[in-house]
């Protein structure tokens, strides 16, 4: 019987196309208002590495001074001091550990006719590339001996390589930047994780737009005396120069690490407590705040990602498909009550109340298919018209197959529910009278 | 066929109550022929849709082909309805975007009959209305006799052991109402039990029995000179037996 439904739903598309038009409109209106607010909230929320999220953690160790601290506060700053990076590296906790900065420089080309391009990046240690499973086109990531002696070797990411070298393998290939030549060893296929989770502190692009264009090891930067091009915090004194600099409390280096399971973060915890303790004891760490240590995604929701304003919208654009859909119900109480005749005739031919319910609700969900469909191509086109307002917009207006299906799924969902109250309606038709009254 | 038994049926709203039927009696046989007539509100339709489970009643009995249905739930009624019993209406009351094939087809589906018994019982039912070539029509398309002639197969393609009219030739000009009155004579013929509501005094007595209702109750039953459709199979084999002793 289904099968039949489904059919006489679709006939009765045609039955007062105007009227079906106008339900399938306001249906799609209020489902691609809802989907292209999701669609952005689901790109900029959703796990980037679903697989290790909750191994991989942030650790934030606070190093500020103790003025106007309160005791027992969580620690007001995200990064780290690059000597605790440099400790930390070398204490060996965990199964990798990275830490990092962004770099920006100028990339010098071979041939002095050439424009000087600006160029940005990640200084790194090795297990980076395997820390976040990040795909290799050409060559391999550098080694940790590369990492000790700070070898001038970088990795490309594939559209830098590409705008560098063409379409060809490049390992081997030298580049001249930030006044030295460095090698390169590899280059990553395409590989853009939204949000850009690793390095959400940066200066060149935001949380979802824009990308690091090369890796170089993390010892080699400090080599170069790179500043980090990302946000720095500084609250203390400093001795003049690049070393004074890295000598410093000033926070600007972002520490991961991958833990062998999710289990081992309170390990992790108890080593970094027993680790500022023991650098209280030069000094450091006035303020003996707790350590706190984040996962992937408890650490975008720190840094919030998905800002408040994008969560109203949702909740918004909801509240816009719950207008739509009390339009629905009364347009579809108009379309039903025109059929209480026919309802009346199937009926006295045998049709129970379930039968009339199933056939109206199936009518009803056709009708949201239908406005499901054309509400898919108006979140298309609003995702796009989002697109156009700015570039960090333009890198998560885009839909993928989840939200295709969801899309679908909610105009279902919603025709469904607003199908009810016209449905039960039809169903309370007394056969005799409309079968005396035609 | 079916009886009833000291039947009532009242409608209440807030300020009246009306008595549609009361200590209503009738008892109509399998095969047999029935006009219902009477006065405008004397309860003709109340009783046929009574009689076709449409309505439910307030007090008494009433057994439709050895069923007792007092106290049937909605869907037992709508089961029941759908298995024995054919409706034919004044107004037709095909489905307007339904093709003939399809308004036939209605009371199958919800029988959950196979497609292809469907098919032959729609084709078979209109071609026995003399519309066989006209199937994928619409309504719309069909002077009023035809569209009945539909309405009939409609209700003949069940199969079904009652046929109840009500007015079926109250829209139609009088050569297509003898037409559509043959059909049914022709139906009832074949063995279906047929109980047809109707103003005109020249139809109802072309029936075996012609009943008359007043205030909600019967008030004469006119029957016609004995013929086989008048006697159950029973006290025809006691005749057979009489005249060959």
């Amino acid at each position: 019987m289904f099968r039949y439904y489904v059919l006489l739903g679709v006939r009765n598309l045609r039955r007062n196309p105007a009227l079906t038009a106008l339900m399938v409109l306001t249906l799609a209106i209020g489902v691609a208002a809802s989907v292209s607010t999701l669609t952005i909230l689901h790109v900029m929320s959703g796990n980037p590495i679903p697989g290790k999220s909750e191994r991989l953690i942030v650790p934030l160790l606070d190093n500020g001074p103790l003025r106007s601290y309160v005791a027992g506060a969580a620690p007001d700053d995200d990064q780290s001091a690059y000597r605790d990076a440099i400790n930390l590296m070398q204490g060996g906790f965990g199964a990798r550990r990275t830490a990092l900065f962004g770099i920006g420089g100028s990339l010098e080309p071979e041939r002095p006719d050439l424009p000087v391009e600006g160029i940005d990046g990640l200084a790194v240690f090795s297990p980076y590339f395997a820390m976040f499973e990040t795909p290799f086109l050409y060559g391999n990531a550098w080694t940790e001996v590369e990492d000790k002696n700070a070898a001038n070797v970088v990795v490309l990411s594939r559209v830098r390589s590409e705008k560098l070298f063409g379409k060809i393998n490049p390992v081997g290939k030298r580049m001249r930047m930030f006044n030295h030549d460095f090698q390169v060893i590899g280059v990553l296929d395409t590989w853009n994780p939204l949000p850009r989770y690793t390095h959400l502190i940066n200066g060149n692009g935001g949380t979802v737009n824009g990308e690091d264009g090369i890796f170089i090891p993390f010892n080699a930067a400090i080599g170069a005396q790179l500043y980090p091009s990302g946000s720095t915090t500084c609250n203390s004194e400093q001795a003049p120069g690049y070393q004074g600099f890295i000598d410093s409390e000033c926070t600007w280096i972002q520490i991961w690490f991958e833990l062998k399971s999710a289990s081992d973060r309170n390990a992790l915890k108890d080593y970094l407590t027993a680790y500022t303790a023991e650098q209280g004891k030069l000094g450091r760490f006035p303020r003996k705040a707790p350590v706190l240590t984040y996962d992937v995604m408890e650490w975008m929701n720190h840094l919030q990602v998905v800002s408040n304003d994008t969560r109203l919208a949702v909740w918004l654009s909801f509240g816009f498909l719950v207008l739509c859909l009390v339009n629905t119900v009364g347009l579809l109480l108009a379309k039903f009550s025109v059929r209480a005749p026919e309802v009346g005739v199937r009926r006295a031919l045998g049709a129970t109340q379930g039968d009339i319910f199933r056939q109206f609700l199936v009518e009803a969900g056709v009708i949201g298919i239908v406005g499901g469909v054309t509400g898919l191509l108006l979140s298309v086109a609003s995702l796009a018209l989002i697109a156009e307002a700015s570039a960090e917009l333009s890198a998560v207006a885009h839909m993928d197959w989840a939200m295709l299906l969801l899309t679908v799924v909610l105009a279902l969902a919603a025709s469904l529910l607003a199908g009810l109250l016209p449905t039960w309606r039809a169903c309370q038709v007394t056969p005799a009278i409309q079968l005396k009254s035609q | 066929m079916f009886r009833m038994q000291n039947l009532s049926k009242t409608y209440r709203t807030h300020m009246i109550e009306t008595h549609a039927l009361r200590g209503f009696d009738i008892h109509v046989r399998e095969g047999e022929f029935v006009t219902v007539t009477g006065p405008s509100g004397s309860g003709k339709t109340t009783f046929l849709n009574i009689a076709g489970l449409l309505e439910t009643f307030d007090g008494g009995n009433y057994t439709l082909d050895g069923v007792d249905v007092k106290g049937m739930n909605d869907d037992a009624r709508s089961r029941l309805r759908n298995e024995k019993i054919g409706f034919i209406f004044q107004g037709f009351n095909l489905i307007p975007d339904l093709n003939l094939f399809d308004n036939v087809d209605v009371p199958l589906r919800y029988r959950g009959l196979s497609g292809a018994d469907r098919a032959r019982r729609i084709e078979d039912a209109l071609t026995q209305v003399g519309l066989g070539s006209r199937m994928k029509h619409y309504p719309a398309e069909l002077s009023g006799g035809q569209q009945q002639r539909v309405a009939i197969a409609r209700a003949l393609a069940g199969s079904p052991k009652l046929l109840l009219a009500d007015e079926p030739t109250g829209n139609l000009d009088t050569q297509m109402a003898r037409s559509v009155m043959e059909l049914l004579e022709e139906i009832n013929a074949k063995g279906t039990t047929i109980l047809m509501v109707t103003h005109d005094a020249e139809l109802a007595v072309r029936a075996q029995r012609n009943v008359h209702i007043v205030d909600g109750q019967v008030s004469d039953l006119v029957r016609k000179a004995p013929t086989l459709f008048d006697v159950n199979s029973a006290e025809l084999a006691a005749a057979v037996a009489n005249a060959t002793a």
